[in-house]
């Protein structure tokens, strides 16, 4: 199937596809936006010894659970990526709904998990860990529900063979997700 | 339909050589960061503070290198993005190196945060509860207005009130002199309190008077306001 691609998927004067220069750009922001919070959140804790207090209040498991949901669909993300570069769009689409379930299992996890705490008393006013909590993972789980919209677009298209470079796109973004995610699980969970 | 794909522009990036095989055995780096996460979360158990710190943050960034380097092939990018990544950090720590040091200390030569200061107190004091020590009320007991007024207020707007605290003077706008009668001709006391719960910003006034619901409660700062309306010139 032959059909005519845009110039710009194509062209390219770094010698990055376009559409892969973008998606660093984005992350290269985020890793500015990402950074401030965590490194406020860095700063505050160290100067709040009492933080300690409810710090120990979140859950390790959960935190845990959602780490491993989040490891394992970067790793069906990267399988889509192998697979969109076979040429193969319906195994890439396929990994590509497996990462979906992950975010989508991630996310109910966060929900009970939010309800718990919230319930307990443990608003995001409670106390400055408590603001720091709700922000950063609430950031970072904005991002897994916006990142899981798109992949399902993209996912859609890569089943009927259009667009496969985009599975790598939406990988690299995922992955940056991942990343988050390995730093918030320490800072959030870890640490007491 | 799929399979004419193949040529599908991928490799145009990579460097060459690599082509659009980078030969990672993605399983591999995958059970390697679960059993990473393993070793995350077993660190605390041992209660050595240096051990759960390396454990946790250590193994944090040993993580993210695997997925960087090999999920999202930082590897074989070209050097331009690995820069511009770079610069990014960069900033991020020139940020935390900027304002760290106001933050994590709550007195300085100069300077004292004292609502800082307030909850540090406030959270060690409850800290016997364990868990349900955050939900302590700021303490009701001990509490005077006119000892809050001179150990906190009066920094910047003076004992007598008439906004000539030590602290003041380098500030701009200066703080409110409430011994002036045009300070009481546009403000009722439900201005008053609620400048002193969330901060001059709040009125459109001068944020530099931060708010402060964190440190007291909703009586304590109804007293605060009480104890800066004796300042008010008789009379007025």
């Amino acid at each position: 199937m032959a059909f005519a691609k845009p110039l710009a998927t194509l062209r390219s004067s770094t010698g990055i596809p376009t559409g892969r220069l973008a998606i660093w750009w984005v992350l290269a922001s985020e890793v500015v936006i990402f950074g401030g919070l965590l490194g406020s959140y860095l700063m505050f804790r160290l100067g709040h010894p009492e933080w300690a207090d409810a710090a120990a209040v979140t859950n390790v498991w959960i935190g845990a659970f959602n780490t491993f949901v989040l490891l394992t669909s970067s790793f069906t993300a990267v399988l889509g990526h192998q697979a969109a570069e076979r040429g193969d769009g319906k195994q890439a689409a396929k990994f590509l709904f497996m990462t979906i379930g992950g975010a989508a299992t991630f996310i109910m996890v966060k929900s009970y998990e939010w309800t718990t705490e919230i319930l307990h008393g443990y608003t995001i006013t409670a106390n400055g860990f408590w603001a720091f909590y709700y922000t950063a993972a609430g950031l970072h789980a904005m991002h897994v529900i916006a990142g899981a919209v798109i992949m399902g677009f993209i996912a859609v298209d890569a089943w009927r063979g259009r667009e496969l470079q985009r599975v790598e796109l939406i990988g690299i973004y995922w992955h940056f997700v991942d990343v988050v995610w390995i730093f918030l699980f320490p800072l959030l969970y870890i640490a007491k | 339909m799929a399979e004419h794909n193949e040529s599908h522009g991928h490799d145009h990036g990579h460097d060459a050589g690599h082509g659009d095989a980078h030969h990672v055995n993605y399983k591999r780096i995958y059970l390697t960061l679960l059993g990473l996460l393993v070793v995350s979360v077993a660190g605390p158990f041992f209660g050595i503070l240096w051990l759960t710190l390396l454990t946790a943050f250590g193994i944090a960034l040993v993580k993210a290198n695997l997925v960087i380097q090999n999920f999202m092939h930082l590897k074989w990018e070209k050097r331009i993005m690995k820069w511009v990544l770079a610069t990014s950090l960069v900033l991020m720590f020139l940020m935390f190196a900027g304002v760290s040091s106001d933050v994590m200390n709550h007195e300085g030569r100069n300077w004292e945060n004292v609502a800082a200061q307030a909850a540090v107190e406030r959270g060690i004091g409850g800290a016997e509860g364990e868990a349900e020590a955050i939900e302590v009320e700021p303490v009701e007991a001990g509490f005077s207005a006119q000892n809050t007024y001179n150990l906190v207020c009066a920094t910047c707007h003076g004992r007598a009130g008439d906004g000539t605290g030590p602290a003041g003077a380098a500030l701009d706008p200066q703080p409110a002199n409430f011994t002036d009668p045009a300070f009481w001709a546009e403000r009722d006391m439900e201005r008053i309190v609620t400048v002193i719960r969330d901060g001059g910003a709040a009125v459109g006034r001068s944020p530099l008077m931060v708010g402060w619901s964190a440190s007291f409660t909703p009586e304590q700062i109804q007293q605060l306001a009480d104890h800066v309306a004796t300042f008010r010139p008789s009379g007025e």
